[in-house]
């Protein structure tokens, strides 16, 4: 808290104020783009919603393919909506719970189960026998993980894989080889010493640290996890993992963050964006991070960020290529058909492929991704580089869908290191917490 | 999220009932059924929106539901399993606790000294008064509790204006010991409608008995003691039964400055919030159901406990044939 105290007072409000402005703007042109292409639409015109979550540059692109599809299909309005990524799960859950869900909307791997199992979800086994939505140029394993009780709910987004955002210039003047397939958590432990043994500050005058906390972040922990063997669930109503494993866990995050060689609690519980994790904000010089956000540290934090595998586990890696989202029909829409041109519009139009390019990771069309490759430069080309590197040094399979109890266990998992970082509880206690509120959660 | 809305008006009676002959009754009922017209809009909805819904969670609250599928019966399991196996729903009663034993008094004492401030205003009085009671206005919405949040983040306003005074707090937010604090501060701003119910009953107490009291020799602070708190009883009954009603269930505030997850480590999982959870992101609809049940019987004991002991406390001016 060093820093002269009127910069502090001014920059929030002025950041309100902007925001605020950029709302009402926003609203404004919003309803005055709806209302120009409604009255422009032929009669009888078909209404969609379409939702998703995700950083500004994904809107635009999202926002000017849809208007493209507007275009192209007269007399179909799409309204659309976005949020980031918490504020939008809450939403699409309350909508799903009142039959609700938008006729289009993103969703997560983890959501998958639970909305097709409880019939929120469309089934689009008809639509993708019919062709109405064409599956064929993507990888049969990525499209299976849109899969519920081997029906098709949704369709995979993008392909994503986790990494690691990292200061190249720091590293460097750290003496810290840059990160490589196969390099150790105990490489990446000393990685983070040797960074804060520069002592930097912030730009608040705080102490500079090596990297985010990973403690909170399930994430990182299944990356852990997989490294070791071992996996998050053994089945739909059963954890993958014992009470040692998680104790092992946050033992080693949580011992990092009191010597100073990662983000300090306060920095790491209000992280909830690039913007505002200690990385994007000046206070550490890595972060895990998935592929499709990973631009955003770039565009944030300049052009020495660069992207890297996460460490492994004596060279056996914990990542693995997942849908990054996916992208469902509500059960509910009166307009299936027009849904499903949408839906098919976004992962298979080439134009559509090269307006969206790589904002939700690798395109899951082959023939778009290898297309759009050849345009990539800067953060995009990295990531591209970076998945093929990775495919090359060999991953284990994905494990398959999450089971339904999934979302409370990440929030829980989240809590539990929030109290141990908090001296609120030893990483065995909240260990054993969060496997007792799991297994509640996972009672059939 | 209303809960909890108990309130219901007494049946509609005729008063002209008792007055009239038995033989007349059948006349008397003939023009009962206008009024049953007139009244079957509040009618329908207290028992389609209001009624339905409460027998439906009653009815849910002893199932395992998960919004998607059918309810599925299990009698008592989620009342045993809150009460004996949750740990969460007991941290969660403490925090709601803790916020109602310091936010209500705040509030009140906030409310009753400015009331008292401003009756003592001449001119300007309707200006501060409507100053003092915007905050009121405002502050349920989602946006004020949002720059709240901004003013009390890490390198926020109130971290800022601190450090000033050499205090290092950092942000209340992100610190499991203060994010409370920080939703406590935005309720207790927000005393304008105590506060105006007060300067009501101030102006009710007649002037003689303060000249009186002064007379006898009284202080102001004397003067406050047995004069203005004893005819003040009947309103600090109304405004602390109403606050406490309402202070159990908070939601917004603690929604917003925790981004809807009562973080840092639920530190402002407040009730509502924690049955808001379990409802809506761990789509245990049942449980969350039960909880709402819980808290209604509970605010139910607390006021009735407020009533008998409000016998001792609370003065009515009419009781001693003034």
């Amino acid at each position: 808290m060093r820093e002269p105290p009127h910069a502090r007072l001014r920059s929030p409000s002025r950041r309100t104020l902007l925001t605020a402005a950029a709302a009402g703007v926003g609203t404004a042109l919003t309803s005055t783009l709806s209302g120009c292409s409604a009255s422009g639409g032929s009669s009888g015109g078909v209404t969609l919603t379409f939702t998703w979550w995700g950083n500004d540059d994904r809107a635009s692109r999202t926002e000017n393919a849809v208007r493209l599809f507007e275009k192209e299909n007269p007399g179909i309005t799409v309204r659309t909506s976005n949020g980031d990524f918490g504020a939008y799960m809450q939403k699409l859950a309350t909508q799903a719970a009142g039959g609700g869900i938008p006729d289009v909307a993103q969703l997560d791997y983890r959501q998958i189960s639970q909305y097709s199992g409880g019939g929120a979800l469309l089934r689009l086994d008809e639509a993708v026998s019919a062709g109405t939505i064409r599956t064929s140029a993507m990888d049969e394993g990525l499209v299976r993980t849109g899969t519920y009780e081997d029906r098709q709910y949704a369709l995979p987004m993008g392909r994503g894989i986790t990494g690691y955002a990292y200061d190249a210039a720091l590293y460097r003047k750290a003496g810290i080889r840059a990160p490589r397939p196969g390099w150790t958590w105990e490489e990446w432990a000393d990685a983070n010493r040797r960074i804060a043994d520069l002592k930097r500050k912030s730009p608040d005058g705080r102490p500079f640290t090596g990297a985010n906390d990973g403690g909170p972040n399930e994430d990182v922990f299944e990356v852990w996890l997989r490294g070791r063997g071992g996996r998050l669930y053994r089945s739909q109503t059963e954890l993958g993992f014992t009470e040692d494993d998680l104790t092992a866990f946050w033992t080693f995050c949580n011992d990092l963050r009191a010597d100073g060689a990662v983000a300090a609690a306060r920095d790491t519980v209000q992280a909830s964006s690039i913007e505002t994790s200690p990385m994007g904000r000046g206070l550490a010089a890595s972060d895990f991070t998935w592929d499709a956000p990973f631009p955003g540290y770039v565009g944030l934090l300049g052009d020495s960020v660069h992207y890297g595998p996460v460490p492994t586990t004596d060279g056996r890696a914990g990542s693995y290529f997942k849908p990054s989202m996916l992208l469902g029909i509500g059960a509910g829409t009166p307009h299936p058909e027009e849904a499903a041109r949408l839906v098919d519009f976004l992962l298979n139009d080439v134009r559509a492929g090269d307006i969206l390019g790589f904002s939700r990771s690798t395109p899951p069309n082959r023939e778009i991704a290898a297309r759009i490759a050849k345009t990539l430069k800067g953060p995009e080309r990295e990531i591209y580089e970076y998945s093929q590197t990775m495919e090359k040094y060999g991953l284990a399979a994905p494990p398959t869908a999450p089971p339904r109890g999934d979302v409370p266990i990440q929030s829980a998992f989240t809590r539990n290191y929030q109290r141990v970082i908090y001296d609120l509880a030893t990483p065995r206690q909240a260990a054993r917490e969060l496997i007792d509120e799991a297994n509640r959660e996972l009672r059939p | 999220m209303s809960t909890v809305s108990t309130r219901a008006p007494a049946p509609a009676e005729d008063p002209t009932q008792t007055r009239r002959p038995a033989r007349k009754r059948r006349g008397v009922r003939e023009k009962q059924w206008p009024a049953y017209v007139f009244l079957s809009p509040w009618l329908i909805g207290a028992g389609v929106l209001t009624l339905v819904p409460m027998a439906a969670s009653l009815y849910l609250s002893f199932t395992d539901y998960n919004l998607f599928d059918a309810p599925r019966w299990i009698g008592l399991r989620n009342y045993s399993e809150m009460l004996f196996d949750d740990p969460r729903y007991w941290r969660s009663v403490g925090t709601t606790l803790l916020y109602v034993v310091v936010a209500v008094p705040l509030k009140l004492a906030l409310a009753l000294g400015v009331a008292m401030l401003l009756k003592s205003l001449g001119r300007g009085r309707a200006f501060y008064r409507s100053a003092f009671y915007a905050p009121s206005l405002l502050g349920a919405s989602m946006t004020i509790a949002l720059v709240w949040k901004a003013l009390f983040n890490d390198g926020g306003s109130v971290a800022g204006a601190l450090s000033w005074f050499g205090i290092d707090t950092g942000g209340w937010v992100g610190n499991p010991d203060l994010a409370v604090y920080a939703v406590v501060l935005l309720t207790v701003w927000q005393f304008g409608a105590p506060m105006v119910i007060f300067l009501a009953g101030l102006q009710q107490i007649p002037s003689d008995l303060y000249e009186a009291a002064a007379l006898d020799g009284a202080g102001r602070w004397r003067q406050f003691l047995s004069v203005t708190l004893p005819m003040l009883s009947p309103v600090v009954f109304f405004n602390l039964v109403l606050e406490i009603i309402n202070s159990f269930q908070v939601f917004t505030p603690a929604f917003a400055i925790s981004g809807g997850n009562g973080g840092p480590a639920d530190s402002t999982m407040f009730y509502t919030l924690y049955l808001y959870e379990r409802g809506f992101t761990a789509s245990h609809m049942g449980y969350a159901a039960a909880m709402a049940w819980l808290l209604l019987i509970a605010i139910g004991v607390i006021t009735l406990i407020l009533f008998r002991t409000s016998r001792t406390w609370v003065f009515y001016a009419d009781e001693e044939g003034r």
